[in-house]
């Protein structure tokens, strides 16, 4: 991490959370503020101005949906909600308002640090991937340029439908994109509850880019919120 | 017996005696005056014959007058001059009498058979029933039907409660069981004496219902309380009727009361079993994953100078196993309790079965690292309706089962085909299988196969195919255990294509 070390603050009331996940955080050179209410949090927010905010969105004294819709009518630093399993819809709302991401308790270091990592980049280098560079993960390459997908060497034959499809999530590389958010980017606002239009054409991608379309390596499923392309490289446009 | 049939039965007597009367006239000329005696002997035997003996007297008497006055010299007087005909009257009314008595007992006795057929015949009709009836609740039911057909009204079986016990006898029935005073003073006296009280009886005979105790084989098991409809008292041979069929409904009674005795204790018994089974289940399940993690974490914290760096980190991943373990294991107790209580919410969506297979997949890449994985899905598998959360969840527990119960390296193979209006999705493995007669029983809360040890490492919760049940039967399929050729277990489950389908999404060329 070039420059000075990123700032993030962490919404958390459980004491415990709070130590696992600072102590995770300066150990990986992040500056950390912590913040066991949203109250506190929100002050927080507005006074230090943080990098990344992780926010838990079960907070005693204010829901975390709220604290989400708050934040974002001031500011545009990443986001990422953190919740248990079984609250599917809360993190789709939470998306929905503007959070970058999510993480589900328990979660591990790697899976914590990632989603720090891609979130950083996310709002460094503004909506990610330019439109000419070159995204690269396990044996695809994406080059925006030129419009040309290479699976494992040879290039893949994708409809305009399933290439546009392509660019949404290789725009957000390592960032989970809710369905409507893909649908609205895809097909358009009128789509958005379209959500078998997203599926059938996220397995037809699956099956021209992926070994095995039933075991997928690249192109995720997020059950019951949406899809997460890999972390990949981004390389410069090819002079 | 009414009374206009009385009269009938005298103006047949009347009739018959005149009748007779105007033959002996006709044929006077020919007949000898012993003839004519004879002749009203007859028609006097006709009428003793055929009514009782008030018209048989009758009969006779005026018979006697007829013959003195129109064939007993000198005719048209009642005077008498030979004695020898008081002999002839004498005998006449002899007769009468004789045989009015005799067929006056044959009849007697006829009534008397005919009503022990309808005792019987009724007492086998209330039999028959009540074998048909397993329920007590039933057998009150077709009894109160039957006491309330032969009373000629109304019928109401009290039954005496185990629970009714604290009150004690002499309070039984409770008061407000009833609107009049006098038939509750005949209920308690039916139910205490064992005998039939109220109405037509000399106990409480003001009552305006006839309370009858229904007789057990280990005493009073309660009252029927009869009301017939005009309140007239049961005539005796009737009451006879009430009292069999209601002791016979009381035999019938306690057996059914028995049965279901034995019944709850059974379930009683069962439900303490599984309990057990749940809460030793539980506290292996639980205490075992925090006990190696309690240990690792203070042997870490405690002594980190005596331990290798390798030995170091085989704790680390002690304590990440364990919890992991911990959580799949809650993740599951909560499911089956949505499963349970019904809280399962389904969402369902139209979509390719194999988004969800592949999320399983991936959460289990792991633990399938020793099984090759075969997955058949036909490209012409149609959308499925189905909540991708739930069915990932089943698919997770019947591989996690694969995986638990087959040796490592043994391939797990899934299929699914489309078949009428339902998609049929089959995960089969090449272990040991399930013994034959447990294809129901796995599916049982915490039931794990007989072949499953107990002390597993990796043992089940013993949920995960209940839940897979419940989260099956919400979306309208059914799960079942297949024969898999006799080769390692086979599960299967339904999907049906309910609903309309949404609307075809346009197939597009692929870009130059």
């Amino acid at each position: 991490m070039a420059g000075p070390a990123a700032l993030i603050l962490l919404i958390e009331d459980q004491p415990q959370m709070r130590r696992f996940v600072t102590a995770t955080l300066r150990a990986h050179q992040y500056q950390v503020v912590e913040a066991g209410s949203a109250r506190e949090g929100l002050a927080q927010a507005a006074g230090r101005n943080p990098d990344v905010i992780l926010l838990d969105l079960g907070l005693p004294d204010r829901d975390g949906l709220e604290v989400t819709r708050e934040i974002r009518r001031s500011a545009r630093m990443p986001i990422i909600v953190i919740s248990a399993r079984g609250q599917e819809s809360d993190k789709v709302a939470a998306l929905d308002l503007g959070a970058d991401d999510y993480l589900t308790k328990p979660f591990g270091v790697s899976e914590l640090m990632a989603r720090i990592r891609v979130a950083l980049r996310h709002s460094r280098s503004g909506d990610g991937t330019g439109t000419d560079g070159v995204f690269e993960a396990g044996d695809l390459r994406v080059d925006l340029g030129r419009r040309q997908v290479l699976h494992d060497g040879s290039e893949a034959h994708l409809t305009p439908t399933e290439y546009k499809l392509l660019v949404s999530l290789v725009r957000n590389a390592g960032r989970v994109v809710t369905h409507r958010q893909l649908l609205r980017e895809v097909w358009g606002a009128n789509y958005a509850e379209q959500s078998h239009y997203l599926r059938v054409y996220m397995a037809q991608l699956r099956h021209k880019l992926e070994r095995d379309p039933t075991r997928p390596r690249l192109f995720l499923t997020e059950p019951g919120v949406g899809y997460r392309l890999v972390e990949g490289a981004i390389l410069p446009a090819p002079t | 017996m009414t009374r206009r049939l009385l009269i009938g039965e005298y103006g047949w007597a009347i009739g018959i005696i005149g009748l007779t009367t105007g033959i002996a006239l006709a044929l006077r000329p020919w007949l000898q005056t012993i003839d004519v005696a004879m002749l009203f002997l007859l028609a006097v035997v006709l009428v003793a014959y055929r009514h009782r003996r008030g018209p048989a007297i009758v009969a006779s008497v005026l018979s006697i007058a007829a013959f003195d006055f129109g064939f007993v010299p000198p005719y048209y007087t009642f005077n008498v001059h030979n004695t020898a005909f008081f002999l002839t009257f004498a005998v006449m009314l002899g007769v009468a009498l004789s045989m009015s008595q005799l067929t006056g007992r044959i009849r007697e006795q006829a009534e008397d058979a005919s009503q022990r057929e309808n005792v019987a015949a009724a007492q086998y009709s209330l039999s028959r029933e009540l074998a048909g009836a397993a329920r007590l609740a039933d057998q009150v039911a077709i009894a109160s039907r039957h006491l309330a057909a032969a009373t000629g009204g109304e019928a109401r079986i009290l039954l005496k409660e185990e629970s009714d016990e604290h009150a004690g006898a002499d309070s039984w029935p409770a008061v407000d069981d009833f609107h009049s005073i006098a038939v509750r003073v005949a209920a308690r006296w039916a139910y205490q004496q064992g005998e039939s009280a109220g109405l037509g009886t000399p106990q409480c005979a003001e009552a305006e219902a006839l309370v009858v105790p229904l007789r057990g084989s280990t005493g009073p098991a309660g009252i029927a309380i009869l009301h017939p409809e005009d309140e007239s008292p049961i005539p005796a041979e009737r009451r006879r009727l009430l009292e069999a069929l209601a002791d016979q409904a009381a035999v019938s009674f306690e057996r059914a009361q028995l049965a279901e005795r034995h019944e709850q204790a059974q379930v009683e018994v069962q439900s303490e079993q599984l309990r057990n089974a749940l809460l030793s289940s539980l506290s292996h399940d639980l205490r075992t994953p925090l006990g190696s993690i309690e240990g690792a974490a203070s042997s870490l914290l405690e002594e980190p100078e005596v331990l290798s760096s390798e030995t170091r980190r085989e704790m680390a991943e002690t304590i990440l196993e364990e919890s992991r373990r911990m959580t799949r294991l809650i993740a599951n107790l909560l499911d089956m309790v949505r499963v349970e209580t019904g809280a399962l919410a389904v969402h369902k969506e139209w979509q390719p079965l194999e988004e969800a297979l592949g999320v399983a997949l991936l959460r289990l890449d792991e633990r399938l690292a020793g099984h090759p994985v075969e997955a058949r899905l036909p490209p012409a598998l149609p959308l499925v309706p189905i909540d991708e959360l739930l069915i990932e969840q089943v698919f997770i527990n019947l591989l996690e089962n694969a995986i638990r119960h087959t040796p490592t390296a043994t391939p797990i193979r899934i299929s699914a085909w489309a078949e009428d209006r339902t998609v049929i999705v089959e995960v089969a493995d090449q272990g040991d299988g399930i013994p034959p007669g447990e294809e129901e029983t796995i599916f049982r809360k915490f039931q794990r196969s007989s072949t499953t040890s107990q002390s597993a490492p990796a043992g089940g919760s013993g949920l995960g195919l209940t839940i897979c049940r419940g989260i099956i039967t919400a979306h309208g399929g059914r799960i079942w255990l297949d024969s898999n050729g006799g080769k390692g277990a086979a599960f299967r489950f339904t999907l049906p294509l309910t609903g309309s389908p949404p609307a075809a999404v346009p197939t597009e060329p692929v870009k130059g």
